[in-house]
């Protein structure tokens, strides 16, 4: 297919290249992240000490509970004052702070190899700003692809292991065009982590929902882990106003599929429709099921969707 | 609906057809869709799925291009085809066309109220070539054009670019009308002739009666045809021009010089108002150019009136009478005239000596109308006069006493002697007495001739033809008789004679009497021509006009003066043997002239000028404008039909222009579908 064009092949698409090959993050935008923190709106058990509030009762100075109490009982937590006015031994429970499991998944399928700046680097990009907000909380962090690539996603708890998720995050490509084998689908790559992972906590999935087989089950699947799941939805420009015009052959850089269209103002409109509809229909199954969807245009600067969009939709804080 | 096809041969068909099919292939072969990749054909897909509900349409909206194309190429070879809509379409299969080109069709083809300045010559023509378009393939045509003769400018063919030709061929004359040649060369196909007598039982039809339509387009100009018969033709009158005209006609206009007075010349005119409004028109009369008499006339329709002019011109010659009006014919409102020239005529007296006559030939008045040249008998011995003789040089030789062995080419006045053994004297010599004179011949006029005494002399009789004009006691003491061209006057008694010693004596008295130079003034003017310095003949336009020339001259120009007064070379003629001029190149009204061709001299000059005539088309029939709303041919009434109902409306422009706009629709289709 050397005679194909990308859609995205304007005269800009080089200097947008150029800045895809710059670092991930910048110490600006380190810099900005470190004030974030990740919001959960569920409470989960942690496996460590941390600065979460868990749902296990522990030692911290906030109060949870009084139980009766029990011979093996840690004679510490008994409430001596209460036994010294009702004649009964009590114990004293307190919340327990352990770390939060921070998941960021990224769909690396071939489309999500597209657009000026390029939508994976774009969900990288998420991914990395996410997860250092994550390190510097303490959470445990683990980002990775969906599919096999994500099995060797290292899982990070402090800062200082930044550098091993931005080498793994810089160690991911996206499938190769066409190639059906290579690209994992939203359901199998969710799937996939699901099966492996047995913890659960925040999951944010940083996909284009372009899957001809449908995102609803793979969503469905991390709702019914107990995750607290986020999607950003990330578009790029020429998905959201296609500069097509003319007699096209259309091509799935994913499955190769072929769509003969001529493109005119009229389909344009058609499209414009459709993308609402589409957009429209997952913000409507996320809210439905406790899922915060948010759409991120990657011509947005990631300092902008890191401390506005995501702050504004609750993610972060 | 009916189609005419534009395109004649195969080949350009076998084009014509290529082309659609040329569009549908490189449709097919053109370039294909540009692939463009995109991250997922989902929402596409999603996109014109709605539009595949619908995808007939979908698919005529593809290819709109293509059908555009084929409608805009289908819609040209359709207008190539000609299509139009004709009303009559009965035709005998052979059509005549008979187009007027008599003066009469230069007026206007409208009413003179509405200011269309198309001729009904071009009326005409325009009728003809809108019929000749709507010809069909198996129709066959010719064109036959008449004034005062019929031409036919194309016989029977199908091939309407030739019928177009030959119509553009045709031009419209200033000659009157006479519609029977054209109606004859008609008649020759539609109604064979047998080949001999009828009563011949072997006699069979050479050819099968051809029926034809006879289409005349004419104003009707013309004279009623009653010897003819239409037979097999079936004649359709299309009326050109319109039955209310405004015309003033000169109908006649003629000079002469008074021959008294010879620098008066006396100038009539008739003015007929051949049109159907009262006229008024300042009528002025022109010489050489200048202009020396006007009067008015005011003419009710149908009225003449009678114009005389007399005005004082030694030396003019030509003269041109114009009315001044805007009316329907502007042929009609100048007229010509001219008087030959009053030169001097070359006359050989052939004499020993002869006093009388030396003085009678040599007058003031004689002077100034003749040259003449005295020589000795001998000299007719001689091969000059041989060679003069023959040539006709002289105007007129005078023979006193003596006679040639053969008589020149030119008239002679022989005295005393008989000019050639044709004549015979019929008496011995004997005194004379006269006794009747002839004194309405132009040669005797203002004679009084009784009181002559005659001493010796005989009476005579000449060839056939001869006529007496002095009859005597002893015959005819003075005769004329023809001879070809020219004419001998003999008289019958000397008018000086020898006696036996050789001494002169006077034969008569006649030298003395007052009627004796008159006699010899009559006798230049008449016989030697220079009496017909008076008027020269007018002719009409197109007619031949036969000149004689009395000078020895081989070669002519011909020079026309018309309403500009300026002079136009024409022609250069030969003269042929005996001094005949034919002049065929009179086409147009106007003073015509022939002049002698002399090296060195103004060709135009008065001294050289052999002959005039004038062209005048004085015809009030061709004058009568008002269209005739029918004619008859061979006691058969025509009525004149609408001459609109034939015409064929043509669609091929609204067709080229549908296409254009297919076209111009398929271009913004395509320039909006690229960007």
């Amino acid at each position: 297919m050397s005679n194909v064009t990308p859609a995205a092949a304007d005269p800009s698409a080089t200097s947008v290249a150029s800045n895809d090959s710059g670092p991930l993050l910048t110490p600006a935008l380190l810099q900005r992240l470190e004030r974030l923190e990740l919001v959960s709106r569920k409470i989960f058990r942690g496996r460590m000490k941390g600065e979460r509030i868990s749902r296990r009762k522990g030692q911290s100075v906030e109060f949870a509970d009084f139980r009766n109490y029990v011979p093996g009982d840690d004679l510490r937590l008994i409430d001596w004052n209460l036994y010294a006015r009702l004649d009964q031994l009590f114990l004293k429970l307190f919340q327990e702070e352990e770390d939060l499991h921070f998941y960021a998944l990224i769909d690396t399928s071939a489309s999500m190899n597209f657009g000026t700046p390029n939508k994976l680097r774009v969900a990288k990009q998420l991914a990395a700003a996410l997860g250092y907000v994550g390190l510097c909380r303490g959470d445990r962090v683990s980002v990775q692809a969906l599919g096999p690539a994500g099995r060797s996603a290292p899982v990070v708890r402090s800062r200082a292991a930044l550098w091993k998720l931005l080498k793994y995050l810089d160690g991911l490509d996206a499938a190769p065009n066409q190639d059906v084998d290579a690209n994992v689908s939203l359901h199998d790559g969710v799937k996939d982590f699901v099966l492996r992972g047995t913890s659960t906590g925040v999951v944010v999935l940083i996909t284009d929902l372009m899957d001809k087989a449908g995102y609803e089950s793979a969503l469905r699947m991390l709702i019914g882990r107990q995750m607290d799941v986020f999607v950003l939805h990330v578009l790029s420009q020429e998905e959201l106003d296609p500069p097509l015009r003319g007699d096209r052959r259309l091509i799935d850089v994913e499955d190769g599929d072929a769509a003969e269209i001529t493109v005119n103002q009229h389909v344009i409109d058609r499209y414009q429709e459709t993308l609402k509809a589409f957009l429209h229909q997952a913000r409507q199954y996320c809210a439905q099921r406790s899922v915060m969807h948010v759409l991120v245009p990657t011509d947005t600067p990631i300092e902008t969707v890191m401390t506005k969009y995501l702050r504004s939709r609750g993610v972060v804080r | 609906m009916s189609l005419i096809p534009a395109l004649t041969g195969i080949w350009p068909w076998v084009a014509l057809v290529a082309v659609p099919v040329g569009i549908v292939l490189l449709y097919f072969l053109k370039l294909r869709r540009e692939p463009v990749e995109v991250p997922s054909t989902y929402l596409w897909s999603r996109t014109i799925e709605d539009l595949h509900v619908n995808s007939l349409l979908q698919r005529l909206r593809n290819s709109i291009l293509l059908f555009l194309q084929l409608l805009a190429v289908l819609l040209a070879a359709f207008a190539l085809f000609r299509p139009g809509v004709r009303e009559d379409t009965s035709s005998l299969g052979r059509l005549v066309f008979l187009l007027d080109t008599s003066a009469s069709m230069q007026a206007p083809a409208a009413d003179s109220a509405t200011p269309d300045p198309t001729t009904r010559f071009d009326r005409a023509k325009k009728l003809i070539s809108e019929r000749i378009n709507t010809m069909h393939d198996d129709e066959t045509a010719m064109l036959i054009t008449f004034s005062d003769r019929a031409e036919v400018m194309q016989a029977f063919t199908s091939d309407r670019s030739r019928l177009r030709d030959a119509l553009g061929r045709c031009e419209v004359t200033n000659r009157p009308t006479d519609i029977l040649g054209a109606l004859r060369a008609a008649d020759g196909l539609a109604n064979p002739r047998r080949t001999s007598e009828i009563a011949d039982i072997g006699d069979v039809q050479v050819a099968d009666a051809l029926p034809a339509e006879l289409l005349l387009y004419s104003d009707g100009g013309f004279q009623s045809v009653t010897e003819f018969k239409l037979g097999n033709l079936k004649p359709v009158y299309h009326a050109i021009g319109a039955p209310q005209t405004k015309n003033l006609a000169i109908a006649s206009f003629s000079a002469n010089r008074d021959l008294q007075d010879p620098t008066k010349i006396e100038a009539f005119a008739t003015v007929v108002n051949s049109g159907d409004e009262p006229a008024t028109a300042e009528a002025s009369l022109f010489l050489e150019g200048r202009l020396v008499d006007a009067a008015s006339v005011s003419l009710d329709p149908g009225d003449q009136s009678g114009l005389s002019f007399a005005v004082e011109a030694a030396d003019a010659v030509r003269m041109r009478f114009s009315l001044d009006i805007k009316d329907d014919l502007s042929l009609d409102n100048t007229a010509y005239a001219a008087l030959t020239p009053s030169g001097l005529v070359s006359v050989l007296v052939v004499t020993e000596g002869n006093r009388p006559l030396e003085l009678g030939l040599t007058t003031e008045k004689a002077n100034r109308i003749a040259v003449c040249e005295f020589v000795a008998p001998e000299f007719l011995e001689t091969e000059a006069f041989a060679k003069r003789a023959a040539a006709g040089d002289d105007d007129l030789i005078i023979f006193d006493r003596c006679r040639p062995k053969k008589l020149p080419a030119t008239n002679t006045f022989t005295i005393g002697e008989l000019p050639s053994d044709e004549w015979e004297w019929t008496s011995p010599p004997g005194s004379l007495t006269l006794i009747d004179i002839d004194r309405t011949h132009p040669i005797l006029r203002y004679l009084e001739m009784y009181s002559l005494l005659i001493f010796s002399g005989r009476g005579m009789d000449g060839p056939e033809g001869t006529s007496t004009l002095i009859e005597s006691d002893l015959g005819a003491a003075l005769a004329i008789a023809p001879r070809g061209g020219y004419r001998d006057l003999v008289l019958g008694f000397e008018l000086v004679s020898q006696n036996d010693e050789g001494e002169t004596q006077a034969n008569t008295n006649w030298y003395a009497e007052r009627s004796w130079p008159v006699f010899l003034l009559n006798v230049l003017r008449h016989l030697a021509g220079a009496a017909s310095s008076s008027a020269a003949p007018s002719y009409q336009p197109g007619e031949t006009v036969p000149v004689r020339l009395e000078s020895a001259v081989r070669t002519v120009s011909l020079v026309r003066t018309g309403e500009e007064d300026t002079d136009t070379p024409l022609d250069e003629i030969t003269v042929a043997e005996g001094g005949s001029v034919d002049v065929v190149q009179t086409s147009s009204p106007g003073n015509y002239q022939l002049v002698r061709k002399t090296t060195g001299e103004s060709a135009a000059g008065v001294g050289n000028v052999v002959d005039r005539f004038a062209i005048n088309l004085f015809d009030v029939q061709e004058s009568r404008l008002s269209t005739k709303p029918d004619v008859e041919l061979g006691y058969e009434t025509v009525a004149a039909v609408d001459a609109g109902i034939q015409t064929r409306r043509e669609y091929w422009r609204p067709l080229l222009l549908l296409a254009l706009v297919v076209l111009l629709v398929e271009w913004w289709l395509y320039t909006r579908r690229l960007s």
